[in-house]
């Protein structure tokens, strides 16, 4: 590429900002720039560009009245001087359209939305191409890169005691969970699946493992009531629908400068199809992630149903079909988080999602078991094997703490989310803090957020940081409980507690839609645009910037460090985890929590 | 109904300012609207009344989870405006 001379001539009076930015693009590639000084007459400009000998010539004017005729006086007079043919000349500015500039005798114009690379490649004389400023997007495993080691040496030590001891506790410990995922794990192949393959000897054993629910519907074809099998036609149109989705799909980027935190959003309409309109929307405005929420009864029902299976209500049932068309829609940077943490399927989410392909899951035994709904013993059994089948199947799991929003006090979720940890950490697999960003209850009564929603925040990533060496992922999703029915509020509110996630250097956040506090009826998909684009805005107003740190943060995040240091204190004088998830030690009645009935009894020896 | 409602991925929101004098008498209007419109499963995302009147956002859903999307339809079958 030759280097070429090129005269910036803003004939605008005030407005030369898109000339400057063009001459840093353009010196940026090698070329030579010369900057003329705003408004000079246009005679002034012919006689520079005899003088300097240029290559080429853009100009900036934003047209007005009288505009036009002055323009092509000023090609009329580079003609005049004889330099027409052996310069280029192009126009840019509010209201330019190249037909225009082409009618006055411009070489080329730019309006509104020229690119830099647009110009520059005017200038070198080849052709633009917008392709090349597509939004180039790979997937990142932000769980890589972590020690797992732990800061605290007190805390390190009663971690180790407490895993220690839930391990010898659920040594020779079963449950029709873990019986289920071990036949998902060893009888379901997913390529036989695929290709329709009978997979009778997996269904047989299967069954015998299975609640009422999925029994009746194996054995009996009956489905849950709320709902229905696709038609073949819908299925095809679905699939055309994809085709013609991803032809014209063109991703956009949150974070600007940043590369993190990667934005997740949640989908689970009841519908794999509306699913994935929701989720081809959210990834074209920027969400570098999705999250699948199955419905409330998937966590009570033991088994899974199998089909393509659509429901009419929240959540979106979790069969092999329904996980496998979601995962064929996603484009290939998108980042998938199948759920598994509070349920009686846990480990088998784990294993299903594992095997189609997910790239990240969900476990704590002590929101599960303490605002799941789920038995401690039950799950935290399941929550074990769910563990080891992370770890083979190589997802990363987030450690919700959403028992938050029941009452408990942060420093005692943050105890249960340690815990999980450790043991993640023990079995091979790689967890991710998930502090909740939200107004919960503890600083309602607190009164912690009676200034600002910032330090309290803060002081919980700054506690987890002092601890553990470990990807954090504030959710799920951030500003729960600060959002409201108004959309402007809400995706403000969004807004804000992403860019102090940003400012934190966090690895990723979840984000909610605007319809988040609005329940008369299903989330909309503008309402998910609204808050990416509300967040794209925080990112791009914060940047790289930081957050200092102020007395009250640090204040905060000690009493969050020594609340720890205690509860886990409180565990290892219990001797017996599972007793203290009963007793309360983790999240107590009077605090919100109630330890969870569903799958009570079912743990035996194997 | 035009068919062009086929294309509303799930819901279609109304959101304006209505000069009126409490926020029963907004949401009652704006209902109003949306029912002499032609839809039928309607509600009110948010209503704000201060001074002169409600901002107010109105929602009627056009697919809802479970339906028969009209997106999904061939681009063959669809009418065009």
């Amino acid at each position: 590429m030759s280097v070429k001379r090129v005269l910036l001539v803003p004939l605008d009076p005030v407005h030369d900002v898109g000339l400057k930015m063009v001459r840093r693009g353009l010196e940026e590639a090698g070329h030579e720039t010369i900057l003329l000084p705003p408004d000079l007459q246009v005679e002034e400009v012919v006689q520079e560009i005899l003088k300097r000998n240029v290559d080429t010539v853009l100009v900036s004017r934003t047209l007005g009245y009288g505009v036009a005729e002055l323009l092509a006086r000023f090609v009329d007079l580079v003609d005049a001087a004889g330099v027409r043919e052996k310069v280029k000349i192009g126009i840019g500015g509010m209201a330019v359209r190249p037909e225009l500039a082409a009618e006055l005798g411009f070489d080329a114009g730019f309006g509104p939305g020229t690119t830099v690379d647009e110009a520059v490649a005017f200038v070198e004389g080849r052709e633009y191409l917008p392709e090349a400023n597509r939004v180039a997007k790979t997937k990142v495993n932000f769980a890589e890169g972590y020690s797992y080691a732990c800061k605290h040496q007190g805390i390190q030590e009663k971690l180790d005691v407490i895993a220690g001891m839930i391990l010898a506790w659920a040594a020779g410990k079963t449950s029709p969970g873990v019986r289920r995922a071990a036949i998902r794990d060893e009888l379901w192949d997913v390529q036989r699946w695929r290709n329709y393959e009978p997979m009778t000897e997996f269904t047989a054993a299967y069954v015998r493992e299975c609640g009422e629910l999925p029994r009746n519907f194996y054995e009996k074809g009956i489905l849950h009531p709320k709902t229905r099998r696709f038609t073949r036609e819908e299925a095809v149109s679905f699939e055309d629908y994809i085709r013609r989705t991803k032809e014209q799909m063109q991703l956009a980027k949150l974070q600007n400068k940043r590369t993190k935190p990667l934005v997740f959003n949640q989908y689970g309409t009841g519908c794999p199809f509306m699913d994935i309109g929701h989720v081809k929307v959210s990834e074209a405005w920027g969400a570098d992630g999705v999250v699948h929420f199955d419905p409330s009864w998937g966590a009570r029902t033991e088994g899974f149903l199998d089909g393509f299976l659509t429901h009419q209500e929240d959540g979106t049932v979790i069969t092999p079909a329904n996980l496998n068309r979601i995962k064929n829609a996603l484009e290939p940077s998108t980042l998938w988080q199948v759920r598994a943490h509070r349920g009686l399927n846990t480990p088998e989410t784990v294993v299903l999602a594992g095997k189609i392909g997910a790239d990240l899951t969900k476990i704590n035994i002590c929101y599960g078991a303490l605002g799941g709904g789920t038995d401690p013993e039950r799950l935290t059994v399941d929550a074990l094997a769910a563990m080891r089948y992370a770890a083979k199947y190589a997802m990363p799991f987030d450690v919700v703490t959403n028992e938050e929003l029941c009452g408990v006090p942060a420093y005692k979720a943050f105890a249960g989310m340690l815990i999980t940890t450790a043991l993640g950490v023990r079995l091979g697999a790689r967890p991710v803090l998930q502090p909740l960003f939200c107004k919960s209850p503890e600083v309602m009564v607190g009164g912690q957020m009676e200034d600002n929603y910032v330090e309290f925040n803060a002081a919980k990533v700054m506690a987890l940081r002092e601890i553990i060496d470990a990807p954090v992922w504030p959710g799920a999703p951030v500003g729960f409980l600060t959002q409201t029915e108004d959309r402007v509020q809400s995706s403000a509110s969004t807004a804000f507690h992403a860019g102090l996630a940003a400012m934190l250097g966090v690895d990723a956040v979840t984000i909610a839609s605007s319809d988040e506090a609005y329940s008369g009826g299903p989330i909309t998909v503008p309402a998910k645009v609204d808050t990416l684009r509300a967040v794209g805005e925080a990112l791009r107003f914060y940047g790289r910037t930081t957050i200092a740190g102020t007395a009250q943060m640090e204040a905060w995040r000690d009493q969050i460090i020594a609340g720890i240091d205690q509860v886990l204190g409180e565990v290892v004088a219990k001797g017996d985890f599972v007793r203290a998830l009963y007793d309360g030690v983790l999240g107590s009645r009077e605090d919100g929590a109630y330890p969870g009935r569903n799958g009570r009894g079912t743990v035996a020896q194997e | 109904m035009p068919r062009i409602l086929d294309r509303v991925m799930d819901g279609l929101d109304l959101e304006t300012f209505l000069v009126c004098q409490s926020d029963e008498e907004g949401r009652r209007l704006i209902i109003q609207l949306l029912k002499e419109w032609g839809f039928s499963d309607v509600d009110i995302v948010f209503s704000q009344f201060q001074g002169p009147g409600s901002r107010i956002r109105a929602r009627a859903y056009v697919h809802r989870s479970g339906d028969v999307y009209g997106w999904l339809k061939p681009e063959a079958e669809k009418e065009t405006p």
